[in-house]
Order: structure tokens, then sequence, then C-alpha cells
């Protein structure tokens, strides 16, 4: 009798037993990304709901006391013209910095795209400015961009031009700005086309040339499509690093001149932090976090139409 | 990609605050309660150690070092861990966070501009009631400095770290073309007409420059034309009136003429230097804390004089007061007060200034033998001891600093586009009212 019921139990058991390694797995699993969810919640969740609220409030960063204020904040901010000329300013900066970093990534992505030794090292050279660090750069840029002394003009005048004041001249310091941020970002941007050009099969060429399509067809007919889902890569993490351009513009015009280069995240730190409008700063933070996943959500949307995966 | 950690950091900084704030909205302030009577003096020597927050740069170490040797000696219980904290903007910035985690030095320097903002948070001791109770001469300090410090009728710094606006000139220059710097403004006309050379069209050198990059350099010269950047009540811009608007109309013209140069964005400041170094620029207008280092890098012989008058002949006070913070223990109050009292004492003035490059603030120092062989080394800052009490703090209002962006934005469209300064100034007065507004 006893055998009997050893048996009968032994079915469940075993259902269970799996159930529980099946349990334990998915915790343990879990736990392995704890910490990095922890930090997570800690330092970008939390703080987002957190600026949620303070967006609500007239907090001024240093009084104790938190005014709740409703929808005050967003009201004046959408209503400011102000916000207005930075949203403009931000999606010029964003536009030309990633279309001219993409455009020349792929440029020199295609010209570097060979397997000889001096062109590793060139490769290196030309990813170089990616290691050094923004706020360098643009302490460098800054000298030479300077009107009077700096090597730029230098050069110029030796062809005969006239000096430009780059930075303390509305219709230059943007684009003086863009250039420094193509300049250190297109290494990284050819790099990661050079692996996408890699990925392509040289059957598809070989093929191509047969048929008798040209260099320029084959460029068009296989490179690019074959290279989209590289491009919606670099497009996006662009897209989201360029609407966030702060160091630059901090360093080299501070917004100006005549807020030439005002971006979005410059305006919310002089508002928060210089001028003490911590909650006006936070509002300024949600809209534009809705703007950027807005924009991202649309890149998306637009992308599984024209993007080729292969396979 | 760099930009995202950027903003966890913001936020970072937000959620530190908040999670040490809380709603603690009911939380009153302990200013209003300490306001009225300081604790007596007392008589205990048990040790403590207070934090001084500072931004005396590299160059100015050796002279604070020796300014806390000396307290040292005189208060041996009182250890001062100085912190040197970055410039007057990353102090600021450090000092928010610290006040929102309720962790803050005993002992800070504030901007003479950020003061207000500091003040009316009620997150800084109220010196009234310890000046009252250590019967402090106030009166030895220089009238405009020590007022640059109050706010709302109470003391809430001393002048530590003080500068104004000078004119420096090319000392040799002027005398080989026989001019003296202007002392009014209907002196310059004149003057500028002398120096100012040009290449037919081009001007290879102009008799002066004035900052445009910074309202703290043209805020005397509304204040001198006769008009005023604030009214009295803080509430409403007056650089729309006719005497506020006299010197940007001027401005226009003698910069029209080729007279005058003025700087405006990022580098400005260097590029004013080196004109003024290659012999390109007469005389600039610049902060009297460099008036050491231009004697020391030209070439030519420098000198000072204070800024040109017409009405008035105000010049706008810089740097920073030293300051007590209100969230600390009573001891370390009583010890940050005796700190501040020392730093700002008249026995060690002289030999501070010498050692930082700031102005001295006592007049008892001024005059003493200390003080006379001072100005016998340096007798470029007579010019700006000769108007002592002229030197006044900016506009005390939380707004100034966010309402003179307006107006510098104007002096930014006149250099840049040649704009009309009347048109420019009164658009800068509606942008000012609607922020003054908003307070």
């Amino acid at each position: 009798m006893s055998s009997e019921i050893k048996l009968t139990k032994h079915v469940p058991t075993k259902k269970r037993s799996l159930l529980n390694i099946k349990r334990r797995e998915s915790t343990k699993d879990f736990l392995f990304a704890l910490p990095a969810l922890l930090l997570l919640a800690i330092f970008t969740y939390y703080p987002l709901v957190n600026s949620v609220f303070i967006s609500f409030t007239d907090w001024n960063l240093i009084r104790p006391i938190k005014k709740f204020i409703g929808l005050t904040n967003y009201q004046n901010l959408l209503v400011d013209p102000e916000f207005y000329h930075v949203l403009k300013v931000t999606f010029l900066y964003t536009i030309i910095e990633v279309s001219l970093e993409l455009l020349l990534g792929l440029g020199l992505a295609v010209l570097f795209n060979v397997t000889a030794r001096s062109f590793g090292v060139m490769r290196s050279i030309l990813f170089m400015p990616h290691y050094i660090s923004m706020v360098v750069v643009s302490m460098v840029f800054v000298w030479i961009y300077n009107t009077d002394y700096g090597i730029l003009n230098t050069v110029l005048k030796l062809f005969g031009a006239s000096p430009v004041s780059w930075l303390n001249d509305p219709s230059t310091a943007l684009w003086a700005v863009i250039i420094v941020a193509v300049w250190k970002g297109v290494g990284f941007t050819s790099l990661i086309f050079i692996s996408g050009l890699r990925g392509i099969p040289i059957e598809y060429y070989e093929a191509a040339s047969i048929d008798g399509a040209g260099k320029w067809k084959q460029f068009l007919k296989i490179t690019l499509p074959l290279l989209s889902p590289t491009t919606l890569f670099l497009v996006i993490t662009s897209f989201i690093s360029s609407m966030q351009v702060f160091q630059s513009v901090n360093i080299m015009t501070n917004g100006g001149p005549l807020k030439a280069t005002k971006v979005m995240v410059y305006w919310i730190y002089d508002l928060t932090f210089v001028q003490f409008k911590a909650g006006k700063g936070s509002a300024l933070v949600i809209i534009f976090f809705f703007i950027i996943v807005l924009l991202t959500a649309i890149q998306f949307a637009i992308s599984k139409k024209k993007v080729h995966y292969e396979g | 990609m760099k930009m995202k950690k950027w903003l966890v950091g913001l936020t970072t900084a937000m959620l530190v605050m908040s999670s040490m704030i809380g709603c603690s909205s009911s939380t009153p302030t302990s200013t209003n309660a300490s306001e009225a009577t300081a604790p007596p003096a007392t008589e205990d020597k048990t040790p403590v150690t207070i934090q001084y927050w500072h931004a005396h740069d590299d160059d100015q170490k050796a002279a604070l070092e020796n300014m806390v040797q000396e307290f040292n000696k005189k208060y041996p219980w009182i250890t001062v861990d100085t912190v040197f904290q970055g410039d007057y903007d990353t102090l600021q910035q450090k000092l928010q966070a610290a006040i929102a985690a309720k962790q803050v030095p005993a002992v800070t320097n504030i901007e003479v501009h950020a003061l207000p903002q500091f003040a009316d948070s009620g997150v800084l001791m109220d010196l009234t009631p310890y000046i009252s109770r250590d019967k402090l001469d106030t009166n030895d300090f220089s009238e405009g400095m020590l007022k640059a410090y109050s706010y709302q009728d109470k003391q809430f710094g001393l002048p530590l770290i003080v500068s104004t606006s000078v004119m420096v000139y090319n000392k040799t220059m002027f005398d080989q073309e026989g001019v003296k710097p202007p002392q009014t403004w209907d002196e310059i006309e004149e003057f500028a007409k002398k120096l100012t050379k040009k290449d037919g069209n081009e001007v290879s050198r102009y008799a002066f420059s004035v900052p445009g990059w910074d309202t703290w350099y043209f805020d005397p010269w509304i204040e001198n034309g006769g008009g005023a950047i604030l009214s009295d009540d803080m509430k409403t811009a007056m650089i729309d009136q006719p005497d506020s608007m006299k010197f940007m109309k001027l401005f226009k013209d003698w910069k029209d003429k080729g007279y005058m140069h003025i700087g405006y964005g990022k580098g400005a400041s260097g590029n004013m230097r080196q004109m003024f170094f290659d012999g390109k620029i007469g005389m600039v207008e610049h902060t009297s804390a460099l008036i050491k280092w231009y004697i020391e890098t030209a070439k030519f012989e420098v000198g000072v004089s204070f800024l040109p008058g017409d009405k008035k002949r105000n010049s706008h006070m810089g740097g920073a007061s030293i300051a007590v913070m209100d969230g600390i223990k009573d001891n370390e109050k009583e010890a940050a007060w005796k700190f501040v009292q020392f730093m700002t004492g008249a026995e060690n003035n002289i030999k501070w200034a010498e050692g930082t490059g700031y102005l001295p603030t006592r007049k008892s120092a001024i005059s003493s033998e200390e003080g006379k062989a001072y100005f016998a080394k340096y007798p470029q800052y007579k010019a700006v001891f000769d108007n002592f009490d002229n030197v006044i703090g900016p506009p005390k209002s939380p707004a100034f600093n966010e309402a003179s962006a307006a107006y510098e934005e104007a002096m930014g469209k006149m250099v840049l586009n040649g704009e009309d300064p009347e048109t420019l100034l009164k658009d800068a007065a509606k942008k000012m009212n609607d922020i003054l507004k908003d307070q």
C-alpha cells in the first residue's frame, strides 16, 4: 500500500519540481538583472517621475517650500516665443548635424573599406576624435575659431578672404558648433558603416557586375538598401544625441550670440541652475522628453516600410 | 549619447534634492526664528571644525592659507577646512545641491548678483544680530560694498572678494599722444578723436573699449547718464527712460565713428585684452581684479582711471561676499562668524588685497601705514579709492540675472547688427517687465 502511495505521489512531484526549476531559473535571471534595474530605477525612472512632480511647482531649487501651481509652467512655456525659437534652433542643429555626419560617414566608409595596412592607420586617425572629450574638443575649437588670432582665419587670410567671427556672428555660430560635432562624430559613424559594408555578401556585387551593373548602380541598388538597418541605427542614435547637445554649446557659445545657438538642453540648464527656475526647467524637460519620444516613434514607423533586413 | 549622461545627472540632482526635502512644505525656515537676537557670546573653546567653500583660484591660494594660519593662531580651537569649489557658477551649483541635501558648509562665498536669490530663500544666516551683539564697526567698510550684501535691511554677508570695473589705459601711448583719460562723458569725444587711427575705412586703433558681453560693465553707464536699470521697488524696468537710453545712443555714435570697440560674445574678453596689449585699443574697461595682471603683462606703462561720469559717477561692484549658511549647528555658527569677521577684518585687509588682487574694503586699513605703502607700490589703485563710496552693488532683485539677459541681448543686437538703441531698449524693457511680474 505504501508503495502505491509513493507511485501516485511520484507524478505530481516531478511536475512540481519542473515548475520549481523554471521558477527558480526566472528568479535567478531576475536577480542578475536586479542591480542594473535598481540603478535604472533610482537614477533614471525615479528622477524622471520626480521631475514631473517638480514641473507642477514653482520651486526655485533652494527654497524648502514647493508651491503647487498646476500647469502654469507648461502654459508659460508654450506661449513663450523663446520656446519656439529654441525648438527651431535645436531642430536645425539636429537635422544638419545628423545629415552631414551620415553622408560624410557613409562616403568615408566606402572610401576606407579597403583592407590595406595604410588604410587601417587612416581609419584609426579618423576615429581618434571620438576618444577625445567634447569639453577638450570645444576648448580647442574656441581657439581655432577665434576671429583675430585663430588658425582658421589665419589660413583664410592666406587665400585673401576677410576674417569671419565664427562664434560671434549669429549667422555662422550654429554652423561652427555643428562642424565640431560632425568632426568628432564622423569617425564613429563611418566605423559603423564599414562594419555594415563588410556584412554585405560579395556575391551580390559579382552577380550584379555580370549582369552589367556599373559601380554607381551597384551602390544604389545593393549597398544602400542593404545598409538600411545600419543607417536606421545611426539615424536614431545620432538624432537623440544631437537633440541633446549641450557641452559644446556651453563651452563655445553659451547659447549665443543673440540666442543663435540656444538649444533645448542648454536652456533647461540655464533655467534650472542659473536662473533658479527648477519648476519651469522641469516642465521643459518633460515637454522635450515627449518631443523626442514622439519623433523617435515616427522614425521607427517610417523605417518599417523603408528598412530592408536581409534574410 | 554624452548628453544622456548629463540628463541623468540633472535628474539625479533633482532626485537627491527632492528625496532629502521631500514634500516638506510645512517646514518653516529657521532664519525667521533666529533673526531677532543672536545667542550671547560664549567663551566655549571646545574644538570645532568648519568648512569654507570658496572660489579663490591657485594664485590666490597662498593668501588664503596665510589668512587661515593667522586665524588659527588667534582661535586655536577652530579648524577651518577650506574647499575650492571652482568658479562662482560652479560653486553656486554645488551649493544648490548642498542646500537641498542639507549638508551645507558653514562658510561660503556668495557672488554679488546671486545674493538676493539666496537671501530671499532663507538659506543664509542673518548677520545683523551678530554685528550688533559684537559691536562690529560697519562704518569702517565702504558703504557701497557693505550695502551690496544686505537684502531687505538685513546683512547676509560681508564684502571679501571685491572688484569693480575701471578704465585701464596705455599710459605710454597716452603720453605720446598727449591725451589724458576722460573723466566726464563730455570729454570723450575730443579724447577719442585724438587717439583713434584709421587706415582708409579700417580702424587700426580704437580709442577705447567697453565690454558688451556682460551687463556688469555697462550697468554703471546706464546710471551715470542719470538713468536706472530697475525702479526703486525693483518691480519695473527703467531702461526705456530717456536718461537710461542715453549711453547706448552715445555708444552707437562712438562705435560708428570708429572711436569705440565693443566686445560681444564668447572669447571677446581675450580678444579685447590682446588688442590692448598690441596697441590696437588705447583704453579698456575691465575688472579691477586684473589691474595687477595688466601691469605685469603689458610691455608699456599701464594707468588706471575711474569710469567717466555724467550726471553720476558710479562703478558697479563685482566679486563675492563671505557668508554663513543657516543650516548649521549653533557652535559652528559662532565659529563661522568669528572666521567671517577675521577674514574681513581691518588688520589683515591690505595683506589680503595684495595677495589676491582684490580691493581693500576697510577705510582704516586704507589710511594705515600699510595702506599707504600699498598705494605707493600700486598707484593705479588710487583712482578706485578716490571714488571709494561710488562703488555700489547691482540692483537687488532675485530676478535680476534673468532680467538682465534682455538688455544684454539689446547690446548684442546694437553691436552685431547696428540696430537702433531706442527700439532695442524699449523691447528689452517690455521683456524685463514680464520677467519681473512673474516673481
